[in-house]
């Protein structure tokens, strides 16, 4: 995945391309709008990550003349500015993401994988998550290459949370999703299946509970993401 | 002292005095004119006695004749004339009424009549030795006050010129009546200088009050001025007077509106200056730590990590502050909020936070909504979510609720911690203030903040016990519902 930085402040930029690599991307940095324009005008990136201020104009201008010249590249923006306004503005100009400064990295490495994979998941495609692998259109699921039977009520649990994997899930989704299934739906049918799910499924997912909100299905920690040391590596 | 209290001091007093000196001067005339009206009547008698007397003098028959007279143009007495009654019987009947009348000869003996009062008839003068200076004399008439049978009367002699020497003619008469007539007339005068009285405050009191009103409007205006938002006062409806004070009460409004703004900005300017290279820092940090080759250090590290992560807090609250801070216009930009979305929102954003520090968030969201900032009520919450998370037990719980109760809208916030002691309940409050041994990252602007924002939304920030009393419960109470 090569992902292109447009970041003008030499600290962040470095913490992120770092951090980035390490978490297995390929990271391109530009300083200068006008280097980004020619970055993305004449290579492919993945993902492009804009830092709202910088010297020669800013973020979200270059951002409209990304998406007026037709470049569908998911877009996230970083900003020190908070304002309401800005952040309106650059999901108007078609940004898919915000994140403010200062940031967590393991924060922005999740919103990168989320996004990348929102790009990347056509609809009624297959979802990889660690271990599984879900085929939503053939409504087949693999746990390390062998498949999982799961009953239709248990898919249509499993389906509504994959497709808002690492979002939480209001309960009355989940029973809206059962709705099709069950006629008499008590009220703890999404705990039953939530619970036969797991039972199946051990540790190759985590569906979390939060009380008084609904499920959570767990984004897995991408494999060499925590500590590592590209120096040694190399 | 109020102006109108400093204008009804001035004005009351004065026109008491005046008004009680116009009560005064009437008594005196009133009393004057009575007394001139009764000697008048008095010395009308006697002179229509003389007149009649005169035309036959010497005759005691018209003597008689002449009580009669008297009798009859006495307006005061409705009995009729009796027919020819004698001398004696005459000044009996006069008696009878409290008036004397007495007929004395040029020696000054008693000719007919009262002898008393024959006693203190003067003696037909010579001539002009009549006329003394005591005495008042009215054509010829001689007035004197004198006491006669134990009765203090006003008596008029009139000479009565006859062939045997000038005689005199004397009436008198007691001053009951009179007395009774000036009686009623000081009443009248003093019930009606009293209701004058009266009135006159009145109307000096409704105009005091109704000229001031302008002044208790802006007063009042002052008084809405408490939200602390710098607004500028109405002048169009401010007497001339008072005008220039506004204006340039507004002019100073003004200034200091401009001052809070520039001030407002600089602070969220800095914090904005702030964040990029504080990012940097947090960043870099943060791949140190993870760096093999830092393994030894960690400790060092960690704290190192911990005040950036402090600086990049602080920095944050510092934005959010300068955003609470009320100005004009704010509550024009307000929008109904939905607040259990914002308590959804958010507390899905704690949870990865909570799960590291062991704490189970949950959220017991129902429908409620303000009038409000959707970024400033995030601010607010999500203070009292860290604040929460930060002072919850490992293996705590923290609920995040929002609700209605009576005509008010809430979010609450509850932990199981060690509480806030009612002894600091105020003071948690204020910017900079941190409890003794609080942890965490904390420089004591979160219950500021969230302080701010409550009051800049009409709502207000209580902080109670948790559960079977133990943690705190933060509940910002909202008065501005929006429309449903």
């Amino acid at each position: 995945m090569r992902l292109l930085l447009v970041e003008d402040d030499e600290l962040v930029a470095d913490a992120v391309v770092r951090g980035l690599s390490i978490a297995g991307f390929t990271v391109d940095h530009v300083a200068r709008a006008q280097h980004a324009r020619a970055a993305l005008g004449t290579e492919h990136f993945d993902l492009a990550i804009l830092d709202i201020g910088l010297p020669d104009g800013d973020g979200l201008s270059l951002l409209q003349a990304l998406r007026s010249a037709g470049c569908g590249t998911p877009v996230l923006m970083l900003t020190a500015r908070f304002t309401l306004p800005d952040k309106v503005r650059a999901f108007e100009l078609g940004a898919d993401d915000f994140l403010m400064k200062p940031f967590e990295q393991a924060e922005l490495v999740a919103r990168c994988r989320a996004l990348l994979r929102r790009a990347n998941q056509l609809p009624g495609g297959t979802v990889r998550l660690g271990r599984l692998s879900a085929d939503l259109a053939g409504r087949q699921l693999l746990l390390d290459g062998a498949a999982v039977e799961l009953t239709r009520r248990e898919w249509a649990v499993l389906e509504t949370l994959l497709h808002n994997l690492g979002r939480v899930v209001a309960k009355e989704r989940l029973l809206q999703a059962l709705a099709g299934w069950e006629h008499d739906l008590s009220a703890n049918a999404v705990e039953t299946h939530i619970s036969r799910l797991r039972a199946k499924l051990g540790d190759a997912m985590t569906i979390r509970a939060i009380r008084g909100l609904g499920y959570r299905l767990e984004e897995p920690a991408a494999p060499g993401a925590a500590v590592a040391d590209p120096r040694r590596r190399s | 002292m109020t102006l109108r209290r400093r204008l009804l001091l001035l004005l009351l007093p004065s026109l008491a005095l005046l008004l009680s000196a116009g009560a005064l001067v009437d008594r005196w005339v009133a009393l004057a004119s009575t007394r001139e009206a009764y000697d008048r009547a008095l010395s009308g008698m006697a002179r229509a006695a003389v007149v009649y007397l005169q035309a036959d003098a010497g005759s005691p028959r018209l003597l008689a004749h002449s009580g009669e007279l008297l009798r009859q143009i006495d307006v005061d007495d409705p009995t009729p004339p009796t027919a020819h009654p004698a001398v004696d019987g005459i000044a009996q009947a006069l008696q009878q009424e409290q008036r004397y009348l007495a007929i004395t000869g040029p020696d000054g003996a008693l000719i007919s009549g009262d002898a008393s009062l024959a006693a203190l008839t003067p003696r037909p003068p010579p001539d002009t030795a009549l006329r003394g200076p005591a005495d008042r004399m009215a054509r010829g008439a001689l007035f004197q006050d004198a006491q006669l049978h134990g009765h203090t009367v006003r008596m008029v002699s009139l000479e009565l010129p006859s062939a045997g020497g000038p005689l005199m003619l004397s009436l008198a008469e007691t001053l009951e009546r009179r007395d009774r007539t000036e009686h009623v007339m000081l009443l009248g005068k003093l019930l009606v200088d009293f209701a004058e009285l009266d009135l006159t405050l009145l109307v000096v009191w409704l105009a005091v009050y109704f000229g001031l009103l302008p002044v208790g409007r802006l007063r009042a205006q002052a008084e809405a001025h408490a939200s602390r938002e710098l607004r500028r006062f109405d002048e169009s409806d401010v007497p001339a007077e008072l005008r220039p004070v506004v204006t340039s009460f507004n002019r100073v409004l003004e200034l200091l509106h401009d001052a809070a703004a520039a001030q407002r900005r600089f602070v969220a300017d800095a914090a904005h200056q702030l964040r990029t290279p504080v990012a940097g820092l947090v960043a870099q940090i943060e791949l140190l730590r993870a760096d093999a080759r830092t393994r030894r250090l960690q400790p060092e590290l960690e704290r190192v990590q911990r005040g950036a992560q402090t600086l990049a807090h602080t920095a944050n609250q510092l934005l959010s502050l300068a955003r609470a801070e009320p100005f004009s216009g704010m509550q024009e930009k307000f929008q109904p909020v939905a607040l259990d979305a914002l308590v959804k929102q958010l507390v899905e954003r704690h949870i990865d936070r909570a799960d590291q520090a062991g704490i189970d968030l949950g959220a017991d969201a129902q429908p409620a909504q303000v009038y409000g900032d959707a970024w400033l009520l995030e601010d607010l919450l999500t203070n009292l979510i860290d604040n929460a998370l930060k002072y919850a037990s490992r293996g705590g719980r923290v609920t995040v609720r929002s609700g209605v109760e009576g005509a008010g809208h809430y979010l609450e916030v509850e932990d199981d911690g060690p509480g806030i002691p009612e002894s600091e309940r105020a003071r948690v409050r204020e910017r900079f203030y941190r409890r003794a041994g609080s942890p965490g990252m904390g420089v004591g602007l979160g219950l500021a903040i969230v302080d701010e924002i409550a009051r800049a939304h009409g709502g207000h920030l209580s902080i109670g016990t948790g559960p079977a009393l133990r943690g705190a419960r933060m509940r910002v109470q909202f008065t501005l519902s929006g429309g449903a």
